[in-house]
């Protein structure tokens, strides 16, 4: 009866917990004033908003930088990790399984550390513990060192098979570019299987996923454009469950000699509507268009946050502002350490 | 005979009152509740304000309570 699974989602009780979390996250004035700060004010800022315990805690072995990008990614592991506790049933299936996509960035952090021969302290830096993985399960990940246990180690934790093809052409290839795409691929494969759409919240979940899985592909192709790369080659990469974007006009894109043309091709579908205002309209750069894309996200998620509030709706809401907080707070760190002009650094913020 | 039946009926009448109204107050403190634990968990400071909620659903059943009495004494 007080099993995880199996058992009715307590909606009411994690929608209440995250909306009282989502009214301590910045605002927009509080980038604006960041946008004006050292990078020790800024560390010095993001103490004293939410982040105090992390900032604390990393304070002995980190400096700098280092330390607001660690205590920020610690900070949103423990919020997640909490949301992840708090939820039961179908809800807890839905957050776990959106949750995974960190569990993947941690294998891709271990096999990409022990490939460039970086050691365990290196990698350990990289890891963000928000997904499924505790951070003991990810020490065990660490402290192997083939890539073939790593993998079966990975396999055995969250019961991915990595199909033979894969992995042998990984091997053959030392490409981890493989486990990387499927990696992907399953993972919205799986989180499109897990949410069920039996109600409209459930839904709206599904379309914010396959918006996204859009956003993803399209991103490829075009980043695969600058590389050269067109045609049927890219189609390997695209990940399947897209809402706007099918087989057909990922083929077409991807056939497109430019990036402004496949920016106009794209001129047929939904999401191009939004993301033109933020594109150059004579020189349309790859950056703008992933920019725009990432702001249009946010927008999406604006748009249904208030809606449904006992369902799965606020939480994923709250997750992807969370996310988005931490990548601005490290954005305007890094800009403000580079010297960057204040206004380059405010068109990379997704607020 | 027919005033034990009456009585029995009336009986019956504030039983269904206030029962319902029971069941009926509970179910719709049940998502309060929840998310009243929810918020104090996230800050313990509002737990006055929370449980004035939480308790809002129960009002319902002094309206059972009401027409029970009234079915016993006024009927």
């Amino acid at each position: 009866m007080f099993g995880r699974k199996g058992k009715s989602s307590n909606y009411a009780y994690t929608a209440a917990r995250v909306k009282a979390k989502k009214a301590h996250l910045l605002a927009e004035d509080d980038y604006s004033k960041m946008l004006m700060m050292t990078p020790q004010e800024i560390s010095r800022y993001i103490s004293e908003a939410g982040y105090t315990k992390e900032m604390t805690d990393l304070a002995n072995r980190e400096s700098g930088l280092n330390l607001l990008e660690h205590a920020t990614y610690a900070n949103m592991a423990n919020v997640f990790g909490s949301i992840l506790l708090a939820s039961t049933g179908g809800l807890y299936d839905m957050v776990s399984a959106y949750l995974t996509k960190w569990d993947n960035w941690n294998l891709k952090v271990v096999l990409r550390g022990k490939s460039y021969g970086l050691d365990a302290d290196g990698i350990r830096e990289d890891l963000v513990p928000a997904g499924i993985l505790g951070a003991e399960s990810l020490e065990k990940l660490v402290s192997l060192e083939a890539d073939d246990d790593i993998l079966a180690a990975f396999g055995r934790m969250t019961h991915i098979t990595f199909p033979q093809d894969v992995l042998a052409a990984y091997k053959a290839r030392s490409n981890l570019a493989e486990i990387e795409d499927y990696l992907d691929k399953r993972y919205y494969a799986h989180l499109l299987e897990v949410i069920r759409p039996t109600d409209r919240p459930s839904l709206i979940f599904r379309d914010y996923v396959a918006k996204e899985v859009d956003i993803r592909n399209f991103e490829t192709i075009l980043k695969l454009k600058l590389d050269g790369v067109r045609g049927e080659p890219v189609m390997k990469y695209i990940i399947p469950g897209g809402k706007q974007i099918d087989a057909k006009l990922a083929l077409q894109l991807a056939s497109a000699e430019t990036v402004e043309e496949a920016l106009s091709e794209i001129a047929q579908i939904g999401f191009y509507e939004d993301i033109k205002d933020s594109l150059d309209p004579k020189a349309a750069t790859i950056r703008e268009a992933v920019m725009g894309m990432r702001k249009y996200e946010m927008r999406q998620a604006k748009k249904f946050s208030h809606l449904y509030p006992l369902s799965v709706i606020p939480v994923l809401d709250y997750m992807i502002h969370k996310e988005n907080e931490v990548n601005n707070i490290r954005a305007v760190a890094r800009g403000a350490e580079s010297g960057l002009d204040r206004d380059v650094v405010k068109g990379l913020l997704v607020i | 005979m027919a005033i034990e039946t009456e009585a029995g009926l009336i009986a019956i009448g504030a039983g269904l009152a206030v029962g319902l109204a029971g069941i009926g107050s509970g179910l719709g403190e049940k998502d309060a509740a929840a998310a009243a634990i929810g918020a104090i968990t996230e800050d313990p400071s509002v737990f006055g304000r929370a449980l004035i909620f939480v308790v809002l659903p129960e009002t319902i059943v002094i309206f059972g309570l009401v027409i029970a009495i009234m079915a016993f004494f006024v009927l």
